[in-house]
């Protein structure tokens, strides 16, 4: 086990032209206050606004995508490795998926890789071009498969209201939360955490307690869970919370709990209390039903 | 007046119909000077005979229109392939025919690595076992401690013992997709995918970017290109940066370096203008040996992975549509700023719908920037019909076609991918020769090895593994196999001025034959002996 904090990675998916680009740059310019490294694996890269990058102090890559006959040319991956021997090393790694990628197949490394946390897959979702995407003889399966993995869908260019008959469609697809970029006050809460980075004191920072239209729930305890206890009441969470983190104590050591949407993982980790932090929309969850789910099921 | 040498050779194989065979070429300042008998470049002035070639056969250096720098810096790991296969020194690798082979094999090769050091090994291909996969258990007996990682021939899995999985922290807990696990619920070794190799990778140190642009690296690539009578090369797909320029043109122009390479540079994912710019720029850096300017775009997967993008009526196992690399709407304005800038574009497509795609996109962008010498190649061509093979001949496409795939591949396409009928006319050389197209044949090394007789064999023969003849009909003859692996060749390359036959004015570049090509039985084709080549004038003797 690294002594180090892990590294988390969120992927950011969806067509050319759906918005990921001017997401970045949103999140880069909100006061989140991390360190955030952000790689770019399409031609978005010029588009990300140099003077944010530095505001962010944060660093910018961009890759080319390794030929496939030989996948061995992947730079993307070997730049993970850069990523994660890098010292000081990040607070949190963005990459910017290509268009046509299954940006899956980039957020599985943080699953797999012992120094990494799952940040989770958002796709941006075009408001206006999507259908017509998804219908395309051609790429129309690679584009459902994105909101297919899709730990949290935002849909850009609704103009005001997300079109029902869309809402229908990706749901039908995704259990993942469906937000309109147009209505979120801060993008970092949701492709983050909006917490402080683990290995800060204290328990629900940053701009999640900070901001009204986020709910934020922070919990510290000395309880124990099975893991397989842990895995039901994770299971077992509101509808509402976007993002669950944090370390649970158990008797074989201590977990790490890493919640983006539908995506649960756990990892290994070493803490000597049980503290969890959570988050969704104010309009969607409050405080008292998170803490309500927690304190049941850990009692 | 530099000197003159002349060569004599039992037979010198030209590609010059002017003159098809010689027994003499004449060569001044690595150019060619004449060719005939023994008094060709007497009128030049006074002549140095050298026979030490007397007793071998000479052809046109042969042209790898489509091969990876990567094919030669490989053997630094440890060849766990199915077939025998040739390292860049010339030593023959056992190929291994079963489990207990890689397993005994590898034990053997582990004897003389570091204590401290990794067993990392490449090539494995498990569709041709019968029974058991690899697991761990098998690699555990090579050894406990040591880690252990073997590379499948398709670069898209692995397989590692227990102590790598340790490493990974790989255990019965972990819920990763590609990290398989067996029926006791713990990982089998089996690793699928680079995210879940990824761990294993970083913590092994296989850096694959080492595998290109290294000093070490082109010397190995040079090494393997002269051991297959190969002198001039591309680099399909290289990420070179520009740093990387300085340390390209000081190895290649070394006068010990036996070939002359062509980096492509490749452009998925790029800004087009940018990327355009930046290929125009490097045209103007190239040597003598180092020839830039050209970029590679991807379209669609492999066919053998199921990720090619096929029409109708698809895979015969049912399988989904392959994927895109590049979406379609990428491609047409990369291939519309190429095109508008003239930068000449290698294109990868497997499946017919992706050569569909790249064909229609080069016809859009040439009615709005016409240019008739442009060139582009669609590589690979694996399912390209007559209709499309029409169209190309239209539009002035080349078409670089994988032959190599019929032999190591060609039962697997029509059992399991594409089914017989679309087997039997893939990797067509005779349908784009009789449609009039410039074609080019490969062998995509290292996912085949490199080796143009052999590339030639299989266009010539269509034989596959199990030793039948798939599509008969699409067989070329010797002849026309060895013009694609030399002048059609250097034709996608735009180099045919200057390689691809043995005539006056033209690099001096041969490669050096045990016996005549042309004379031995078809069958034997992929079995002449490659001495080694003459680059430029300068002999390099395998
Ligand atoms: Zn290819
Ligand atoms: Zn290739």
């Amino acid at each position: 086990m690294s002594a180090l904090p892990r590294l988390p990675l969120t992927v950011i998916g969806g067509y050319l032209g759906a918005g990921k680009t001017t997401l970045l740059n949103r999140l880069l310019s909100e006061p989140h206050g991390q360190k955030i490294m952000v790689m770019v694996n399409d031609f978005g890269a010029i588009n990300i606004d140099a003077a944010l990058i530095e505001r962010a102090d944060g660093d910018t890559l961009s890759l080319t995508n390794g030929c496939v006959c030989c996948t061995m040319g992947n730079d993307l991956f070997m730049a993970l490795g850069d990523a994660l021997d890098r010292r000081p090393r990040p607070d949190h790694l963005v990459i910017e998926a290509s268009g046509i990628a299954d940006p899956a197949k980039i957020a599985m490394a943080a699953r797999a890789e012992p120094d990494m946390a799952y940040g989770g897959i958002a796709v941006v979702v075009d408001g206006e071009n999507w259908p017509k995407l998804a219908d395309d003889p051609l790429i129309g399966a690679q584009m459902r498969g994105q909101v297919q993995v899709a730990d949290v869908l935002l849909v850009s260019k609704t103009g005001g209201a997300l079109a029902p008959n869309l809402a229908v469609r990706l749901a039908a697809l995704s259990r993942a939360p469906l937000l309109d970029l147009a209505d979120l006050p801060q993008v970092a809460p949701v492709l983050l955490g909006g917490m402080a980075p683990d290995g800060v004191q204290g328990g629900l920072q940053g701009v999640a307690a900070d901001h009204p239209a986020y709910v934020g729930w922070a919990h510290e305890g000395a309880e124990r869970l099975e893991r397989p206890a842990l895995e039901a009441l994770l299971a077992a969470r509101p509808a509402g919370i976007y993002r669950l983190k944090g370390h649970v104590l158990s008797p074989d050591g201590a977990l790490e709990v890493h919640v983006v949407g539908p995506t649960i993982d756990i990892k290994p980790a070493q803490s000597d209390s049980t503290r969890v932090v959570a988050i969704g929309l104010a309009s969607q969850i409050d405080r008292e039903t998170i803490a309500a789910w927690w304190a049941n099921a850990a009692a | 007046m530099a000197p003159i040498t002349v060569f004599q050779a039992r037979k010198i194989i030209t590609m010059d119909p002017n003159r098809p065979e010689a027994t003499h070429v004449a060569v001044r300042d690595g150019r060619i000077l004449a060719v005939g008998g023994a008094d060709c470049a007497d009128q030049w002035g006074p002549v140095q005979h050298d026979h030490s070639l007397a007793d071998a056969v000479l052809m046109p250096g042969m042209v790898e229109g489509h091969a990876h720098m990567m094919a030669g810096a490989m053997w630094k790991f440890a060849y766990a392939g199915y077939h025998d296969r040739m390292d860049p020194q010339g030593k023959w690798w056992r190929g291994k025919p079963d489990i207990a082979t890689v397993v005994s094999d590898l034990t053997d090769y582990a004897q003389g690595l570091p204590e401290d050091q990794p067993l990392i090994g490449w090539g494995l291909d498990p569709i041709f076992f019968t029974g058991e996969r690899l697991s761990r258990a098998h690699l555990d007996q090579i050894s406990a401690t040591r880690p252990i990682a073997i590379m499948f021939s398709n670069f898209h899995l692995m397989c590692v013992n227990s102590a790598a999985l340790a490493l990974a922290g790989y255990d019965h807990t972990t819920n990763v997709e590609g990290v398989v696990k067996g029926p006791d619920g713990a990982p089998t070794g089996e690793l699928q995918e680079m995210a879940a190799m990824f761990p294993v990778m970083r913590r092994l140190g296989m850096d694959f970017r080492g595998l290109s642009q290294t000093e070490d690296a082109i010397e190995s690539y040079g090494a393997v290109c002269m051991r297959a009578g190969v002198t001039t090369v591309t680099d399909l797909y290289s990420q070179m940066e520009d740093s990387d320029l300085a340390v390209l043109q000081a190895v290649t122009g070394r006068s010990s370096y036996p070939a002359r390479l062509v980096p492509v540079l490749g452009v998925a994912g790029a800004d087009p203008e940018t990327a355009a710019a930046r290929a125009q720029a490097l045209a103007r850096q190239g040597t003598d040996k180092l020839r830039l300017g050209a970029v590679k775009l991807m379209t669609d997967g492999s066919i053998q992975g199921w990720t090619a993008r096929v029409k109708w009526p698809g895979y015969v196992g049912g399988q989904p549509n392959g994927i895109w690399n590049m979406a379609p709407d990428e491609i047409r304005r990369m291939v519309a700023t190429m095109q508008a800038a003239g930068v000449q574009m290698h294109i990868h497509v497997n499946g017919d719908e992706a050569s569909e795609v790249a064909i229609d996109a080069i016809e859009e962008a040439a009615r709005h920037s016409p240019w008739a010498g442009a060139r582009h190649v669609l590589q690979h061509c694996q399912m390209m019909g007559p209709d499309q093979f029409a169209r190309c001949a239209e539009l002035g496409i080349c078409t670089n076609i994988f032959a190599n795939h019929i032999w190591y591949f060609g039962d697997q396409h029509a059992a399991l991918t594409i089914g017989e009928d679309r087997a039997q006319r893939m990797d067509g050389l005779r349908a784009a020769l009789d449609a009039g197209v410039h074609a080019a044949i490969h062998s995509d090394a290292p996912v085949t090895p490199l080796g143009p007789l052999f590339t030639a064999w299989c266009a010539v023969n269509r034989q596959t593994m199990s030793g039948r003849v798939l599509g008969a009909a699409q067989c070329v003859s010797v002849a026309e196999a060895l013009h694609a692996v030399t002048l059609g060749a250097a034709y996608t390359l735009k180099m045919d001025g200057e390689v691809g036959s043995i005539e006056a004015g033209k690099f001096a570049d041969f490669a050096i034959l045990g016996e005549d090509p042309l004379a031995v039985p078809a069958q034997a084709l992929k079995d002449v002996p490659v001495l080694g080549t003459v680059l430029g004038g300068t002999v390099h003797l395998a």
